[in-house]
């Protein structure tokens, strides 16, 4: 991670002015997935079914959606397990899914975010005999249970169909450009099919079909004019002069000009914060990851100086982030696909 | 946490770690995650406004719990407008962007209050959606 280096300041400039280290980090991001084992509640397995193979694995996309597993996982479940009469009584639309502790899992929670959420909740466990790592942050499969009927509802908040989670997706965009830039103008701005395409884009889990609709609503990390040397690591640099000139468009999406960072910050069995974040301190320099854990969670993140030793940790898509990243840079670069800093904060061992 | 689920022999109680298991600062990282565990008693303004035809409430002032999920504040909208079960109604913060249900209030006020008010929209169709 480290060998990548942490700021915006390197890598040439794109055609279209996207730096490669942002592309980098971004594809980084995109590409990430993790292992999920998941197991049909033996008590509801319908009649004849074949229980030796009532587990199925898959390397599930990071910023993809438990509702759009669902197709896959109901044609092996069908095709193997399910006696084919039995199988056929069964609605899909009262399945849910369950943690082996006993947590239920949200439709429209990424699963990278629902993967990292169980990761930091389980540093607050006593440790397994099979953990060694000093943050356990080892990859082991997150072991589902698969529930075939009687739904929480209530609990879930959402129906599981594909539908239902597009509109929470596209809500969660929404709320993300308008923390950005204190409109949604950008969101609205885009035609149907754009809408539409972001959404295929994760569906189809399709990196270039989802940033040619994300590059209009994320802001970049590119320098504020082209024709400028490489930012220096001065950060007011990115500061918007007053008279800036309005028709320089990168100015105008620079992470640096955005009003607040969409950041969420998730704590072991919540609860999950969130409020406004800005891209710069009020003396010029960047808003920096440490800083604003020590802000919010000061009691974890001891502000310097502070010798003692580490009390918890921040991850984001699964790996652990070098306090110095600048939160705008987060914004612009690790974001989840939909648009959101989600920083999950576990406890040291 | 856990509930009425299947009683899995491979599940790991959720005990308290015991003094011998963890370090000093692990022990010290705990309770200060106590801390911010703690539920924000404090109460925050919501103010609902009408959008299209929906129809507008006598009161539109509330003081809402901020630890409450937005969920509940959708709840609470319905059970004042008397409104059906099953019969649409959509919730908008801002005239901009639905919230997920899972939210806090708390959050949500800290982000998107407008002059010491959480405005929620209503309406009857997808406006913003």
């Amino acid at each position: 991670m480290s060998a990548y280096g942490t700021t915006r300041h390197h890598g040439q400039t794109s055609a279209n002015s996207t730096p490669a280290s942002t592309t980098l980090f971004r594809r980084l991001t995109w590409e990430g997935t993790v292992p999920l084992e998941i197991r049909v509640d033996s008590k509801e397995l319908p009649a004849n079914s074949d229980r030796g193979l009532e587990c199925y694995y898959i390397q599930a996309p990071r910023v993809s959606y438990l509702p759009l597993l669902m197709p896959e996982i109901r044609r092996f479940l069908m095709d193997v397990v399910f006696d084919e009469a039995a199988g056929k009584m069964l609605k899909e639309e009262e399945w849910w899914f369950e943690s082996e502790e006993g947590t239920l899992l949200k439709w429209h929670w990424p699963i990278g975010l629902i993967y990292d959420n169980h990761t930091i909740s389980a540093s607050i466990r006593p440790p397994s005999q099979t953990s060694t790592s000093h943050y356990n942050l080892q990859v082991t499969p997150l072991k589902l249970i698969l529930h075939l009927a009687s739904p929480p509802t209530e609990k879930l908040l959402l129906s599981p169909s594909a539908e239902s989670c597009k509109q929470a997706y596209m809500g969660q965009l929404k709320e993300a450009d308008f923390i950005r830039w204190g409109n949604t103008k950008r969101m609205t701005g885009l035609r149907k099919q754009d809408q539409d395409g972001i959404w295929e884009g994760i569906k189809e889990h399709n990196f270039d079909d989802y940033w040619r609709v994300a590059s209009k609503i994320v802001p970049t990390t590119a320098p504020a004019r082209s024709s400028s040397p490489p930012p220096s690591t001065n950060p007011s640099m990115h500061i918007r002069p007053p008279s800036a000139d309005p028709q320089s468009a990168p100015d105008r999406d620079n992470a640096y000009n955005v009003r607040s960072v969409p950041v969420r910050l998730y704590l072991p069995d919540g609860p999950v914060m969130q409020d406004v974040v800005s891209p710069t301190l009020e003396d010029g320099s960047a808003h920096t990851l440490v800083h604003y854990l020590s802000t919010h969670l000061p009691l974890l993140f001891p502000p310097a100086p502070y010798s003692g030793p580490e009390l918890a940790y921040a991850m984001m898509h699964g790996v652990l982030v070098p306090p110095d990243a600048e939160m705008a840079w987060l914004g612009a670069c690790m974001a989840g696909a939909d648009g959101w800093v989600s920083v999950c904060v576990g406890i040291a061992r | 946490m856990a509930s009425g689920s299947p009683d899995d022999s491979g599940r790991q109680a959720a005990l308290p770690w015991t003094p011998g298991d963890v370090s000093e600062s692990a022990t010290e990282a705990l309770q200060a995650l106590d801390t911010y565990k703690k539920k924000d008693p404090s109460k925050v303004v919501v103010r609902f406004k009408a959008v299209g035809n929906a129809p507008i409430m006598r009161q539109n002032f509330y003081k809402i719990t901020a630890s409450n999920r937005f969920q509940a504040v959708i709840q609470f909208l319905r059970k004042e407008l008397a409104w059906k079960a099953g019969d649409p109604l959509f919730t908008y913060i801002n005239l901009a962007f639905s919230p997920a249900p899972d939210d806090t209030v708390s959050n949500l006020y800290k982000s998107f209050a407008t002059e010491g008010h959480l405005i929620v929209n209503y309406s009857t169709t997808a406006a913003w959606g």
